[in-house]
């Protein structure tokens, strides 16, 4: 029994790693306009939708005992999700429908429960794919633009609005009935039902919300059907992004049944997104959908020889026992160029903060001159095969998809 | 870790349970806007579930090596208690005499569970060796705090100026993972607006040199506040010169800026025939240890000869602090401190408005009774 079982995994792993980039999506270039579409908006019948994969997020670990102790969370699963986009030369649109059974909507009166939600992210360098942001919010010089949308009930946000008076317990009044009526009612017009923000961030822990009212966009959720669909339209140009020819995308979604939130999410690598009719940029989608070019069974032995699992955890998830990120799913939501350039380049990208990852005895980075140093050993000196090798293999890690 | 930390000593021999403290929270910060099932400041008995429930079970902090450890997010209404209220409306239309046995005035909710559903329950075995005391707790204000470890967004800050711990509402996007890491489950979700919120040490009061309400309030005079690097303080004396003073579940790691006297004074236990145990004492020393670490010992021992000593000679100084005479004394928040602080940011500051109740129409300033 061991052994059948054994060998079914193996097969689920050997699956797994055939398993190619998703496809580049057309973006149909439509006379309508895009500013306030919605799910249900008769545009998207011109849509194609294409089929992306949303992987578990597993570079940082989360300090939530009871989500991590979910089975989902356990063992967790990628998601198949279809995505069709749309733009009409001011504005991109895009849908995002996936499966989620249970349409959890974070309620004003609970601290435990969890909306769903579901994000798109958007490069603020879009022409080069070797400076893509790390998929992770971004990276230093390397911005990005999320659009996050969540499923909650009414949400108050009465600071620095001046309604102190509308903030006080009802029943600290002194009025009743039709008074307390009309207290009520105020109090409700105060509340917002659309959880919709955009942030702009460089790297994580530095998402930053846009309030200025710089970013114009409209986007919703709705669900039916078991399924949610999420649209987005936001301008092709603004302060934050220019989006011509092919557009890296990212999605990402929650589900709060799951305690999702945050860091607990599935996401998309970079996603090419072609604007119909426009030049495309022929390196970006050559990056961003074709696995990458070296020998991944030599790679993992390239990995072996120069001791990568000293430090990472390369094929499991222990968090009590390693100090630098698990390697473990991050091939489905690295770009190939991300990878090759944390092997050869480990200070690009190093993500801050104190969490889990953070063995005070073994940090993960020094702080010199206020740059952020990885500890991690530069491979530079790897030979391009080699590294492409290692960069194939670790492309390989993926979660099974759900 | 801040320039300058501020700090709170709170004399557990003193505390009689009375949730002035806690009204005087409450008022202020949390009647309101989704905190009204928060308690800021409460206080719980010891040994007891405690607020929110079994919170010391509930992990975060640190481990020996540093490491932030997971930890459970309490839930509001098993772990919290829903904060019920009435419907004061019926009061106006039905009438409470007329022997209807549905009652129209009733709760929204019935109650399953609420801070202090336990108070005064204690632990032992009524009259032999049954004990409690009351722990009142504000959030500690690390050094080393775990929310902010926790915190994904850097929406927690560590003030630089007196290391007072504070929420960034702005930044934060209520995920809850810092209340999972706070050990002492000092930092709440408000769930109308979707955003953690904590004790402030009431810094709009302390920037104007006034104690928090809680210690301004607190009748049985057991809360000292001021910097512990200020050499004058009673809290320096009280936690650096006496070693008196000490921080709850040290072994957290976070390194707590509220210090407790710990409970030194408990009666004997009596025999099956209800007779005095001499020497005996119901607090089991064990407690103390759990709450305060091995240190305990010494601060009992120093406070137990310091009492002796003022018994014999008169003189203690500790004694006569921890006697609590003026509020001047207790509450030293250095207000030209904060007026230097404002200077330095260019901004105006504000001197009190209201010097008399400072310095008090009938004290001597500085004397004592």
């Amino acid at each position: 029994m061991n052994k059948v079982l054994t060998s079914l995994l193996s097969l689920g792993v050997a699956c797994t790693a055939a398993m190619a980039a998703d496809a580049a999506i057309t973006a149909l270039k439509v006379t309508d306009s895009l500013d306030a579409i919605k799910a249900d908006s008769a545009v998207w019948s011109k849509a194609k939708f294409s089929s992306v994969t949303l992987y578990p997020q597993t570079a940082i670990y989360m300090n939530d005992k009871k989500a991590n102790a979910l089975a989902e969370n356990v063992k967790p699963k990628a998601k198949k999700v279809d995505v069709a986009a749309l733009y009409d030369g001011k504005n991109i649109a895009l849908m995002v429908k996936w499966a989620d059974g249970t349409k959890d909507i974070q309620k004003g009166a609970t601290t435990t429960e969890y909306g769903d939600g579901f994000a798109v992210q958007f490069a603020g360098i879009t022409k080069l794919p070797e400076a893509l942001p790390y998929i992770g919010m971004g990276s230093a010089g390397r911005p990005v633009v999320v659009h996050l949308q969540k499923a909650t009930e009414k949400i108050y946000e009465p600071n620095g609005n001046k309604d102190v008076g509308l903030q006080i317990n009802r029943q600290q009044t002194g009025v009743f009935e039709k008074d307390l009526a009309e207290f009520d009612n105020k109090v409700a017009s105060l509340a917002n039902t659309d959880y919709e923000r955009v942030f702009v961030a460089e790297g994580y822990r530095s998402l930053t919300e846009i309030k200025d009212g710089s970013v114009k966009s409209s986007s919703e959720m709705v669900h039916a059907s078991n399924t949610w669909t999420g649209t987005l339209s936001r301008p092709l140009k603004d302060e934050y992004v220019n989006l011509t020819g092919t557009v890296p995308v990212s999605i990402a979604v929650w589900d709060g049944s799951k305690m999702n939130r945050n860091g607990i999410k599935n996401l998309s690598a970079w996603i090419a997104v072609n604007l119909d009719g426009q030049k495309p940029n022929a390196a970006m989608i050559a990056e961003l959908t074709t696995d990458p070019k070296g020998n991944a069974v030599k790679g993992k032995e390239v990995a072996a020889a120069n001791g990568c699992n000293g430090c990472h955890q390369i094929e499991t998830t222990d968090p009590t026992s390693f100090m630098a990120p698990s390697l473990r799913f991050v091939g489905g939501y690295s770009s190939a160029a991300y990878l090759r350039e944390s092997i050869v380049k480990p200070s690009a990208v190093v993500v801050p903060g104190y969490n889990r990852n953070a063995h005070s005895n073994t940090p993960w980075y020094n702080l010199e001159k206020g740059k952020r140093v990885s500890t991690m050993t530069d491979y530079s000196h790897l030979g391009k095969a080699e590294v492409d090798d290692i960069v194939a293999y670790l492309k390989t890690l993926k979660a099974e998809v759900e | 870790m801040s320039k300058r930390q501020l700090a709170m000593v709170m004399d557990l021999n003193k505390c009689i349970g009375c949730q002035t403290c806690t009204v005087a929270c409450k008022t202020q910060w949390t009647n309101r806007n989704g905190r009204e099932y928060m308690y800021w400041n409460n206080v719980e008995t010891y040994p007891g579930t405690g607020y929110p429930k079994n919170w010391m079970e509930l992990g975060g902090g640190f481990d020996a090596a540093g490491d932030l450890q997971p930890g459970v997010i309490p839930n509001l209404e098993s772990d919290y208690g829903v904060p019920w209220d009435y419907n004061y409306d019926s009061l106006t239309t039905t009438s409470l005499i007329d022997g209807s046995k549905e009652a129209a005035f009733h709760p929204h909710v019935s109650p399953t569970w609420g801070p202090n559903w336990d108070e005064d329950q204690g632990a032992g075995v009524f009259p032999t060796d049954n004990y409690f005391f009351y722990l009142p707790r504000i959030c500690n204000h690390c050094t080393n705090p775990g929310c902010l470890s926790a915190c994904p967004r850097d929406a927690i800050f560590k003030r630089d100026q007196d290391g007072v711990v504070l929420v960034d509402l702005d930044r934060c996007q209520g995920y809850r993972y810092c209340i999972a890491g706070c050990p002492y489950k000092k930092i709440y979700f408000n769930p109308k607006i979707s955003k953690s919120e904590k004790c402030i040490l009431c810094f709009p009061r302390i920037e104007q040199g006034l104690p928090p309400a809680c210690a301004q309030q607190c009748v049985g005079r057991i809360r000292f506040v001021g910097f512990l690097d200020d050499l004058e303080s009673q809290v320096h004396k009280l936690v650096n010169v006496y070693k008196v003073a000490i921080g709850l579940r040290p072994d957290y790691g976070t390194q707590p800026n509220v210090y407790y006297v710990p409970p030194t004074e408990s009666p004997a236990k009596f025999d099956a025939e209800g007779r005095i145990i001499e020497g005996s004492t119901r607090l089991p020393i064990e407690e103390l240890e759990k709450l305060f670490g091995p240190e305990v010992h010494h601060a009992i021992k120093t406070l137990k000869d310091e009492m002796k000593k003022r018994k014999e000679t008169g003189v203690s100084e500790l004694m006569d602090i921890l006697i609590a005479y003026q509020h001047s004394d207790m509450f030293r928040l250095d207000n030209n401190y904060y007026q230097e602080v404002a200077k330095e940011q260019h901004r105006t500051p504000l001197a009190p408005v209201d010097t008399r109740y400072v310095a008090g129409k009938f004290t001597k300033a500085g004397g004592h009774h």
